[in-house]
């Protein structure tokens, strides 16, 4: 314990016996590092599994129902339209299935007819929608059924904006011109990357504050903000209740939970059996194009990957690496000024092994200054990417095993930076620093 | 105490080849108080870092109480050079910005002493060299002839067998180097061996033995005779 006391109180005279070497090193050391936390963080949210307990189960099922005939389209549809939604949802086969789509509208209290409605984003969906992606409720509960109803789920940041609380069961509120009773409130939840809505592009903004039922969606002629068309001549400006259960707009994002491969085998054994009904009755004139994406293969599958973040990661990556060269050119400046004092200690009995650890002990002062000034500057380079690339104002945020990841990658780099300076400490000729 | 059986020492470059050393062989008992003088490059110091496991030879053998250096890991070379054998060099090499205590306190460290024990052996080493009241100083603050008072008792304060001096007045003015000698000489009295490189034909008068280095080969290793008879001979 003394002993690693001394060589850290040794690690701090360092950086007093040559500040600005010093100070310049973990500079330098620190740029680099931040530049490649920060797109690290981006990479990692777009890239991780947000639902390991249960990503292998999720699934997108497409099939290529447009009714134009068109050989050369061998890809279904990104979205689907309300009839394939009822037709794929018919198999009895997932253990939870929910139809989804973006909309967007006004929402204020009933009594409020003074005030000005504020906007609020609207996910329509089903009843599963909260199994399928594990949502979890404050207050309240899902909806009974998948039928119409004039029922909302509030996220609880909404519920806290209209009313000034969380537990608002039963309250009413006003969507658009419609009255609505509030059936539950979820909890603080964030699904990132949101790849259920990834049909859309990479959509990375915050969830949904108002969740609506989707078939009081096409009651009252709710249609999606994002992705939507429409294959036919029906005007769907005009009775949607009707025209959108009927009509050819897709604008439907569908998923399946299959807990089983055998689940899955079937699903696809269904999906194949449906599409031949289809051709049988005339309905489906394109090439058979069935698809059943696994959450996870989804990004890829839409070609959604952000290729400007994967151009910054590889150039944060390379900055990195010009940051450690240099770094490593500063340090070992700084040892080869203190290439005598190395070799008085080992001439006073300083074995190589207790030598490294006096290096080691520098090496994690530097690291843990490195490790500060990096998160700082992560931060601002995300923040600066955020307002270039407002779609992930989302993903910037740190966890702990994040943090402790990126300390851990700062004392390798700090390592790296000085094993070079270090090895020549350490094997150099004793004899020629000392007279 | 040490023997050195035909060591030879070479300097390669690309070009060249120094023989630093030739087939030297010496017998140096225990507490003996030697010189070793010769010309500049003649190989003085090159023997003493030898004799301190601070540089490898190329041929022949070192026998430390018996036992060979050759071949011993750095581990084992770093314990000998702390436990049995104490350095002080003639531009003291001190650390700056290390208290005088703190110098002194190094060696002791590498062993692993107690943090009371390296007190207590600091405070005999400060006291045999008179500094005990400037222990807190920084070596700028002290004289020449103070600053390698103190390199010889961070030598001491590990208690060495062997003490290894290279020209270790050579940067102090005559009465401190005569200060520094009778500090030596006391530490030889008791039991110290003292291998002492210099330029100084008084000092290499001084101590009991006298062995001189020409071109990297011993030409006499003499007891108790002035330098003029063995320059003579």
């Amino acid at each position: 314990m003394d002993n690693l006391l001394h060589a850290f109180a040794l690690a701090l005279r360092n950086i007093k016996r040559a500040p600005l070497p010093y100070l310049l090193t973990v500079l330098i050391l620190s740029l680099g590092l931040g530049m490649f936390f920060s797109n690290a963080t981006l990479y990692y949210w777009l890239n991780h599994d947000p639902l390991p307990q249960k990503s292998h189960s999720l699934f997108y099922p497409q099939i290529n129902s447009v009714l134009q005939p068109c050989d050369s389209c061998t890809e279904p549809m990104r979205v689907l339209s309300y009839q394939d939604v009822q037709k794929l949802s018919s198999s009895g086969i997932p253990s939870a299935q929910a139809a989804m789509f973006q909309s967007a509208g006004y929402a204020r209290l009933p009594g409020n007819s003074d005030v000005s409605p504020t906007p609020v984003r609207l996910r329509v969906t089903q009843r599963d929608f909260f199994t399928l992606f594990d949502v979890p409720f404050l207050h309240g509960e899902r909806w009974a059924d998948d039928t119409a109803r004039r029922e909302l789920i509030l996220s609880k940041a909404s519920a806290e904006r209209f009313f000034g609380r969380s537990n608002v069961v039963g309250e009413t509120l006003r969507l658009g011109n419609e009255l609505f009773t509030i059936s539950g409130v979820l909890q603080d939840w964030e699904m990132l990357p949101r790849l259920y809505d990834v049909a859309n592009g990479l959509n990375s903004a915050r969830s949904a504050d108002i969740y609506l039922p989707w078939e009081t969606a096409f009651d009252l002629g709710i249609k999606s903000n994002t992705t939507t068309m429409s294959r036919d001549e029906r005007d769907y400006s005009d009775n949607f209740a009707v025209n959108g259960r009927e009509g050819q707009f897709y604008q439907a994002q569908f998923w399946v939970q299959l807990d089983s491969p055998q689940q899955v085998t079937a699903y696809q054994q269904f999906m194949q059996q449906l599409v031949h009904s289809e051709k049988e009755a005339g309905r489906h004139p394109r090439p058979e194009a069935n698809r059943l994406t696994n959450i996870l293969d989804i990004t890829e599958h839409f070609n959604a990957r952000n290729r400007q973040l994967d151009a910054f990661a590889l150039v944060s990556l390379l900055f990195l690496l010009v940051c450690l060269f240099n770094a490593s050119h500063l340090s070992l400046n700084r040892y080869l000024a203190s290439q005598y004092e190395f070799g008085l200690r080992r001439a006073l009995g300083c074995s190589r092994s207790q030598l490294q650890q006096l290096i080691l002990a520098d090496v994690a002062v530097s690291a843990a200054l490195a490790l500060f000034l990096s998160l700082a500057v992560a931060a601002a380079a995300m923040s600066l990417i955020a307002s270039l690339l407002p779609a992930t104002r989302n993903l910037t945020s740190w966890n702990p095993l994040m943090v402790l990841t990126m300390a851990g990658t700062a004392l390798i780099a700090c390592y790296l930076v000085t094993l070079y300076p270090a090895l020549r400490a350490s094997f150099g000729s004793l004899n020629r620093q000392l007279k | 105490m040490i023997t050195l059986t035909n060591l030879s020492k070479i300097f390669r470059t690309e070009l060249i080849e120094t023989h630093a050393l030739r087939d030297v062989n010496l017998q140096v008992n225990e507490g003996e108080f030697a010189a070793l003088t010769g010309p500049s490059g003649s190989g003085k110091s090159t023997l003493l870092n030898i004799l301190g496991t601070l540089e490898n030879f190329d041929e022949g053998d070192y026998l430390l109480d018996g036992k060979s250096v050759k071949g011993l890991s750095d581990a084992a070379l770093s314990r000998l050079r702390n436990e049995k054998i104490g350095f002080i060099f003639q531009s003291f090499n001190l650390i700056k910005d290390f208290s005088i205590f703190d110098n002194i306190e190094l060696p002791l460290r590498y062993r692993g002493l107690k943090a009371s024990d390296r007190k207590q052996r600091i405070e005999q080493a400060l006291e045999l060299v008179g500094l005990h009241a400037r222990r807190d100083y920084l070596p700028g603050q002290l004289s020449g002839g103070q600053q390698q008072r103190v390199a010889i008792a961070r030598a001491i304060a590990g208690e060495p067998r062997i003490l290894l001096a290279d020209e270790p007045t050579g940067n102090l003015d005559s009465l401190m180097a005569r200060q520094v000698m009778e500090l030596l000489e006391q530490i030889n009295q008791r039991g110290c061996t003292i291998l002492m490189v210099t330029h100084d034909p008084e000092q290499a008068r001084r101590a009991g033995r006298h062995i001189q280095i020409v071109d990297g080969q011993l030409h006499d290793s003499t007891l108790y005779q002035p330098l003029a008879a063995v320059q003579g001979a």
